[in-house]
């Protein structure tokens, strides 16, 4: 299972959020790009990079800092936040994302994915399945709609998506664990590779998900409780790795 | 200094950046002069093979990296650019490559649970006299994004194995002349350890 170590970017600023909401944020560094080559020196293999400006007005407005962690790094990166427009997906991977994460316009209806599958293909394409209570949250995790995210990824599984971002809102930034049952249900319902976010913060945690490879679940997303300390990211990596 | 061949593929700013990190300083240029008075190449790419010969053959540089090589200059093709190293690919057709390095460039042909392209992060299997592996150890990971392997003619020119459901070559060195599969700019320590021990090999 592979560990990604979160960057949120809000003013060009590596901060995190509690449950999403503005009015609870910390600023963990006013150099993302620092804590990126960080994160890579710790033996991190990819990073999940989010445009918090982005995902809460639809334009992407962290470019600068996504460019400069390009430049600070050479390991891969996926990024989230804002992308609505073809051109949006375009420049992020011009700016050196190896996959864009597409949450709020996925819902929208097929047609924007078909299209950004058609052009980019499905390992570039990442399905960002935010959930609070079962149901999809979009536009920055503010709205909900009367959709499942088990409906979402099944739609979307089909068009070609392969692999998908799973969030509970509810659990993230809040140390305190993620929805088991939620991410293997969505994993076994949708038949998309899942990378699991929101809560995590124990090596028992990660070692839960790794448990849970077989039904699908790929990845884990780890935010806060590296930057709190109560997780490094040898012990992550440790626990992560795929028993023989 | 490090030259990095453009000729109108990808995006060359990782490949500077990553050899910056790695402690060397390199341009990009399509300048046959500066190309030749370069003490490392790099050919880069990613894209189609055929799109990448006809790019570097339009701006003439097909002959300027054979008379690189000729002067002995270490040049290093990373994923497209080693695949061009060969001397043929059969993506979309058959088409020739430079030929530097005997061997044929294929699809991969493998059953539907193996998604192609074949794309993150993977384990390499090192050969113990590689010049280019040096202090690297079998079991490494680096980072793939490619539909085609290559096939040399001659199993001894292969330094590094992978697998993706087989085993192919994913590096190659023949005298001066090495290429990656995979992309040492995105595979964090390992790749730059590549990098530096190309940077500092002895040509």
């Amino acid at each position: 299972m592979t560990i990604y170590p979160a960057i949120d970017l809000k003013d060009g600023h590596c901060v995190r959020l509690v449950q999403g909401k503005l009015t609870n944020q910390t600023v963990y560094s006013s150099a993302p790009a620092d804590v990126a080559r960080r994160f890579q020196q710790q033996g991190a293999r990819w990073l999940h990079i989010v445009d918090l400006d982005g995902a809460f007005t639809g334009t992407p407005a962290n470019l600068k800092a996504i460019e400069a962690i390009a430049d600070a790094v050479t390991i891969p990166f996926q990024v989230g936040g804002g992308l609505r427009r073809i051109s949006d997906v375009e420049q992020m991977l011009q700016a050196g994302a190896s996959r864009v994460i597409i949450g709020t316009r996925a819902v929208e209806g097929p047609d924007f994915i078909k299209q950004l599958l058609d052009e980019f293909g499905n390992e570039r394409i990442v399905l960002g399945l935010d959930a609070r209570d079962g149901k999809v949250a979009v536009q920055g995790w503010v709205e909900t709609v009367e959709m499942t995210a088990i409906e979402l990824g099944k739609q979307m599984q089909q068009l070609g998506i392969k692999t998908a971002v799973y969030t509970d809102v509810s659990r993230d930034g809040l140390l305190s664990g993620p929805n088991l049952e939620a991410i293997r249900q969505v994993a076994i319902n949708t038949g998309l590779s899942i990378i699991a976010s929101g809560g995590i913060s124990s090596v028992e945690h990660i070692n839960a998900l790794r448990d849970m490879e077989a039904d699908g679940v790929v990845g884990a997303i780890i935010g806060k409780a590296l930057y709190e300390g109560k997780l490094t990211m040898a012990q992550a990596l440790a626990a992560a790795k795929t028993k023989k | 200094m490090i030259v990095i061949i453009d000729y109108g593929v990808g995006n060359l700013a990782s490949v500077q950046n990553a050899f910056r990190q790695a402690g060397f300083s390199s341009v990009i240029t399509s300048e046959p002069e500066q190309i030749l008075k370069a003490r490392r190449i790099v050919l880069p790419g990613v894209g189609a093979f055929a799109d990448g010969m006809s790019s570097l053959e339009k701006m003439g540089l097909t002959g300027v990296i054979f008379e690189a090589v000729q002067k002995e200059i270490p040049l290093l093709g990373i994923c497209l650019g080693m695949q061009m190293l060969f001397s043929t690919s059969e993506e979309a057709g058959l088409h020739r490559g430079l030929d530097l390095i005997p061997g044929k460039v294929r699809r991969f042909q493998l059953p539907a649970s193996y998604k192609v392209p074949h794309m993150g992060w993977n384990s390499i299997r090192v050969a113990d006299n590689s010049r280019l592996f040096k202090d690297i150890p079998s079991g490494s990971y680096v980072y793939f994004v490619h539909s085609f392997y290559t096939e040399p003619e001659d199993p001894q020119v292969s330094t590094a194995v992978s697998a993706y459901g087989i085993e192919f070559t994913c590096a190659v060195e023949k005298g001066n002349i090495f290429g990656t599969q995979f992309h040492p700019e995105k595979s964090g320590q390992v790749g730059l350890r590549v990098l530096r021990n190309f940077g500092e090999l002895k040509a």
